[in-house]
């Protein structure tokens, strides 16, 4: 009786176990697929990102033979030229059939209205240059550029397009003659902002970055480290200091864009600091770094062993000592990737700088904490909403520059936590 | 031993580079500019021309909006307070009285040329041909009893077919802007009280309960048929290519630019074309304005020039760079007059 | 010479006298029956000679930075005749902004006007005294106090003690500049809203139904009414979030599960830095990524099917937000379904479990406080996101349960409220600063309850 009974259990066993196994491997395949499902979007992600961004390292330009006439230069007042008609003369003698206005305006449109401003630059280098003409290579109109890059497409009806046909045989012509090209795209890395996406260019948003980043650095790091140290090291353990424990915890994690409400009614309201400052972009990003600074520090402090700590007493150190000589040292590595990883956050940042005006059009380079300026992912908001098409790919662009600082500041730390990383 | 002084000089020389930049001394030398966001297009052109040709730094700029850049302006004539605002509409008499007993008292007034106001759709769908009838039925707050008579009822409309018989059977959705906008300001005294003087009775109300009557007209409903998007058309016009049922209102350099996009619809018979604008066929079209103050004029680096910048016929001409930005111009006498009031700085005064 | 060298001297001068103490120290340091006879190491004597050298010299200079300006400025302004003495504060300003300039050398005017240039060279001709003045009281002062200490040092001076404590104040100072700002700004957010709160009854605000705060600016201009009912908005936020954590939720879940139990090393150290680079990814990229190819897609699509679907669908930026939030489930379920300990692994699979029996009957169970507050941490990171809403999601306050159609969050009404009016004086623009607070208390809740469920569970198995 009791073999039969056994012999049941066994067979309910293995009868269930086929089943039970392919449970195990969709249980597991789900698994890899939940892995592979979210690896897939961050490839999709990134390929859609470079797919649409790479094509704005080429910009097209157009070789135009310019006339500098003499007789448009007043030697002492070389900015008072129209060097806009240069530009137009020249467009007129590749064209010279064209004749109407309404032909004339859609003609001239295919050259940047940049191009004035290099040709100025050139005269006020080089007076010789005036009386003579020259073969200039100048930046060609966004449309023109999307045009070349396959962008805007022919079969298109005509009034669904931004060229007209009678642009596009120029264009054709142009071409054909070998007169547009597509080159390396310097402006975008040493321009500002621009209304002109052909002009446009990510430096003043990497400028005001870097100053924004470095008020923070300035102001969060040692405060960070000497507020980890104290907590840590010497504060007493009681209901105050656990307060300020869950304080700091939950400070971490506050939406940023309260960060930058605060900002707005304390920097910009109560203190009155200038609007768009990196000054003020920097304090607002400190307080919002802070907790991860002072997080990561205090781990990294807890993580050296108490045997460190008792054999430095022990020889006679000071607690100072301990903690100077030995506890920063062995925890430094730790602190340092905290900070880096909380710059980098900060690098990547938008909401709360729109609360305090970083928002606004500026098109110089800043040239120090109190100048305005706008940052590289403030800039990379601008830009996705504005109606160009050349400025989509631009937008993609300045993100991949943004990811590459991000992906270089990131490796930093990876690079320090398994360099420095130590098992007791 | 010595990296660890090279590391320490490196970092107090960081410190002390970044400490040091703190106090560059000097006052704002950049004009700051704000207001209207139909205007942003023209004013940030002008200021890149301006700061590239110009030894002046740009001038910084920022879309709050007519109402809100009024409300800034008029906050007082201190240093940190804007030197420019541009504005969709005419500055009104309250906001007039504000500036002045904020200490504003001398403000410039220059019309720089005139805009339409475009009802525009994604070039996905048909294009609409509305009349101001129409739009007020279709947005204001309270409507006439569509049975007859003379009383109002909350909006009941829900599709442009219960408006108007001929129009299309799509929901009610109109992106718009709010009231700090100096474009809602023009759209709803221009096409709203139109539409509402079409209906006799509450015309007779404008001669005897006036606040009443423009409380009916002025106000836009508020049950999600009208959305206000903010101070970005660049947005509504973004919005409007991705959701083809909807209608926007914005000015017409925003049509221009994206004519491949949305198109305006037909507006008491007439399309938005710079031509119909310009010729004032159009019947939704107002004019634009910047206002200076006049006490920042040689204490902000570059106003006289900005000033001459902008007025100078290479910018709002006929032929002028603006002109292709979507800007219509206005007539040369016109134009010569704003262009001396801007040299002279010649004050405004308003009285009510 | 400019403030910039000053500083650089300072620090020259420091490590001299560093030096110098320290060579001091050495040399009274007879040593007195084979041990040493300075009661510190000679390096704290040099130590506390340079502290006492810049320290003071620093808060010179720190003062001199914030005052000299406004001292210089009135001082040049007293030399102006009475006529431009007697101005409002606004033209007084408008005043000092043209003079700085001025001397900064950015001309404002084409004619300048003589007196203000008289002005302007008093200026300069100041500035230059008090940036000599500075120079040699910083030099006097750093000089001084590092030789009093320098004279001072005796083998019994108790140096170490001394650098300690000033090292220990700077440590106490720091820390209580870091804990009251935060402390000190959360107020400020209070306050404004209290603010708010007296113009608009709190009931309205927490459970109108409608939203519509764009009012009139003037008096004579009709706006909306202004009822500032949250509702809407708040449920337009949970839908949001709600459809992001069901995204990211299933996924990190399994992918924790499979990452800590199922993988080999390799794939490991592979997939999880890989998977956590989604976390690193600015949000303002991800706003890009849901609104040019995310949206698009699923009007598309929705349309295939027949479904009117909105451009700014929830779904879209719910869908985005959750692929962000999948790395904050996934990292926090890998931790504590790796302190699960392994004895209870073992049991089950000495009893004949398969691998996902054990992790699904015993693991997770086990695991549950710890993944819970895993999901909660995730779940105040969605509501509190913005750029992806702000780019993605609509601006219309409707109160639907639709995942289909438009509706608005608490971020991006904040976003849109504040562009544009910035004159805190209306409830329109106060109001951002209500919806902030909520914000911040409803975070403030979830992180609390988070971190509570998350030790209590850690201390059962620790």
């Amino acid at each position: 009786m009791t073999v039969s009974k056994k012999e049941s259990t066994m067979d309910r066993v293995n009868k269930g176990l086929a089943k039970r196994y392919r449970r195990e491997k969709w249980f597991r395949l789900s698994g890899l697929g939940a892995i592979i499902l979210s690896i897939g979007f961050l490839a999709l992600l990134f390929l859609s990102i470079i797919s649409n961004g790479w094509t704005a390292f080429q910009q097209t330009e157009m070789l135009l033979d310019i006339h500098f006439d003499a007789q448009e230069f007043d030697v002492d007042n070389l900015s008072a030229a129209n060097y806009g008609v240069l530009v137009k003369d020249g467009m007129r003698t590749l064209f010279p059939e064209v004749k109407e206005r309404r032909n004339k305006r859609k003609l001239y449109k295919l050259v940047s209205s940049g191009a004035s401003y290099i040709l100025q630059d050139m005269v006020e280098q080089d007076t010789t240059i005036i009386g003579s003409t020259q073969k200039i290579w100048l930046p060609a109109d966004d449309e023109v550029d999307m045009f070349m890059k396959g962008n805007i497409s022919r079969e298109v009806a005509e009034n669904n397009r931004r060229l007209s046909d009678k642009q596009i045989s120029w264009i054709d012509r142009l071409a054909a003659d070998g007169r547009l090209k597509k080159r390396f795209n310097t402006v975008f890395f040493t321009a500002g902002d621009s209304r002109e996406p052909e002009l446009a260019g990510i430096r003043g948003a990497v400028a005001g970055s870097l100053f924004t980043l470095a008020v923070t650095l300035l102001l969060s790091f040692p405060m960070g480290v000497a507020t980890a140290v104290y907590l840590e090291e010497f504060a007493p353990k009681n209901r105050w200091t656990d307060l300020v424990e869950v304080n700091i915890n939950n400070l971490a994690a506050v939406p940023s864009i309260v960060f930058g409400l605060l900002g707005l009614a304390v920097f910009l309201n109560f203190f009155g600091l200038p609007r768009s400052a990196p000054l003020v972009g920097g304090l607002v990003l400190t307080l919002m770094t802070l907790p991860t600074i002072i997080i990561a520090s205090r781990a990294s402090l807890k993580s050296v062993p108490p045997s460190i700590r008792e054999a430095a007493l022990g020889v006679g150190a000071s607690k100072m000592q301990t903690i100077t000589h030995h506890i920063l040292p062995l925890a430094m590595p730790g602190m340092m990737t905290g900070t880096i990883i909380g710059m980098a956050q900060a690098l990547g940042e938008t909401a709360p700088l729109l609360m305090i005006g970083m928002v606004a059009f500026i098109v110089d380079v800043p040239g120090g904490v109190t100048d305005p300026a706008t940052v590289l992912p403030v800039q990379i908001y601008l830009w996705a909403d504005s109606p160009e098409r050349a400025f989509m790919e631009r937008t993609s662009a300045a993100i991949m520059v943004l990811l590459a600082f991000l992906i270089f500041m990131n490796g930093i730390a990876v690079f320090l936590r398994r360099k420095f990383e130590r098992r007791w | 031993m010595w990296k660890k002084r090279i590391s320490f000089t490196a970092v107090s020389l960081f410190a002390i580079t970044a400490v040091s930049n703190v106090n560059a001394a000097g006052g704002r030398d950049y004009i700051s500019i704000v207001g209207s966001s139909t205007v942003y297009p023209f004013a940030t052109t002008v200021a890149e021309q301006f700061g590239k040709t110009s030894s002046f730094k740009t001038p910084k700029i920022e879309s709050t909006g007519s109402g809100g850049g009024m409300k800034l302006f008029c906050a007082g004539s201190g240093i940190k307070t804007p030197d420019i605002t541009n504005a969709s509409r005419r500055i009104k008499f309250s906001e007039y009285q504000k500036c002045q007993k904020n200490g504003v008292k001398e403000i410039v007034e220059v019309k720089i040329g005139y805009d339409g106001i475009v009802l525009a759709n994604s070039k996905k769908s048909a294009q609409m041909t509305l009349s101001k009838k129409d739009i007020f039925l279709a947005l204001a707050k309270d409507v006439p009893k569509p049975e007859g008579g003379e009383t109002l009822v909350a909006n009941p409309y829900k599709t442009w077919k219960d408006v108007n018989e001929s129009l299309p059977d799509t929901k009610i959705e109109v992106l718009g802007p709010p009231p700090t906008s100096g474009t809602r300001d023009a759209f709803v005294e221009l096409a709203m009280e139109g539409g509402c003087k079409k209906i006799d009775w509450i015309k007779a109300l404008k001669k005897t309960d006036k606040k009443y009557f423009k409380s009916i007209c002025h106000t836009v409903r508020e049950d999600g048929a009208y959305i206000e998007v903010g101070e970005n058309d660049n947005l509504i016009v973004q919005k409007l290519a991705a959701n083809p049922k909807a209608l926007g209102i914005f000015g017409f350099s925003f049509l221009d630019q994206n004519g491949d996009k949305v198109q305006g619809s037909i507006f008491g018979g007439e399309e938005p074309t710079f031509e119909n604008i310009a010729a004032g066929k159009y019947p939704l079209s107002r004019p634009l304005y910047f206002y200076v103050k006049k006490s920042h004029v040689g204490v902000v680096p570059g106003m006289p020039e900005f000033l001459s910048e902008f007025t100078s016929d290479k910018a709002w001409g006929d032929e002028g760079y603006l002109s292709d930005k979507g800007l219509i111009p206005m007539p040369e006498e016109e134009r010569k007059e704003f262009s001396n009031d801007a040299k002279a700085l010649n004050m405004l005064v308003l009285e009510k | 010479m400019s403030p910039k060298m000053f500083l650089l001297i300072l620090l020259g001068l420091a490590s001299f006298v560093y030096m110098q103490a320290k060579r001091k120290a050495c040399s009274l340091n007879v040593s007195f029956r084979g041990s040493s006879g300075l009661h510190s190491r000679p390096g704290y004597y040099g130590l506390l000679s340079a502290l006492w050298c810049v320290v003071p010299a620093v808060v010179i200079f720190a003062f001199w930075m914030f005052f000299s300006d406004s001292i210089l400025t009135s001082l040049a302004l007293k030399t102006l005749p009475d006529s431009l003495q007697n101005l409002s504060a606004d033209q007084l300003n408008l005043l000092i902004n043209n003079l700085r300039n001025l001397v900064a050398g950015h001309v404002a005017a084409r004619d300048i006007d003589p007196v203000l240039q008289k002005a302007a060279v008093q200026y300069q001709g100041m500035a230059q005294i008090s940036r000599v003045a500075l120079g040699l009281v910083m030099g006097i002062v750093a000089l001084l106090s590092a030789s009093i200490v320098y004279s001072r040092i005796r083998p019994e001076m108790r140096a170490r003690n001394h650098v300690e404590r000033i090292v220990r104040l700077a440590l106490v100072l720091c820390s209580t500049i870091a804990i009251l700002t935060t402390i000190g700004i959360v107020l400020s957010v209070l306050f404004e809203s209290i603010r708010f709160f007296q113009q608009v009854p709190i009931t309205d605000f927490l459970f109108g139904m409608k939203w519509s705060p764009q009012m009139a600016m003037r008096a004579d201009q009709a706006g909306s009414s202004g009822s500032f009912g949250a509702i809407p908005v708040l449920t337009g936020t949970f839908m949001i979030s709600g459809i992001a954590l069901s995204v990211a939720v299933p996924i990190g879940l399994l992918a924790a599960i499979y990452l800590s139990e199922y993988a080999s090393t390799r794939v490991r150290a592979w997939a999880k830095p890989l998977m956590e680079i989604l976390a690193g990814v600015p949000t303002v990229v991800y706003g890009f990524f849901a609104a040019l190819v995310v949206a698009p897609f699923i009007r598309n699509s929705g349309e295939a099917i027949g479904l009117i679907v909105s451009s700014e669908s929830a779904l879209a930026a719910g869908l985005v937000m959750g692929i962000m939030i999948i790395p904050f489930v996934s990292s926090l379920s890998d931790d504590v379904i790796n302190a699960v300990p392994q004895a209870m692994r073992d049991g089950s699979y000495g009893l004949g479990a398969t691998k996902s029996e054990t992790i699904l009957n015993v693991i997770i169970p086990a695991a549950l406080p710890g993944i819970v507050g895993g999901v909660l941490l995730a779940a105040s990171r969605a509501i509190g996101e913005t750029m992806i809403v702000v780019m993605a999601a609509g601006l219309s306050a409707n109160f639907t349960a639709n995942p289909l159609q438009a509706v608005t969050t608490v971020t991006v009404q904040i976003v849109t409220l504040l562009v544009g009016d910035q004159e805190f004086d209306s409830p329109k623009t106060l109001v951002a600063f209500a919806l902030g607070l909520l914000l911040f208390i409803v975070t403030l809740i979830l992180n609390v309850v988070a971190l509570y469920v998350v030790r209590r569970y850690r201390e059962e198995y620790e």
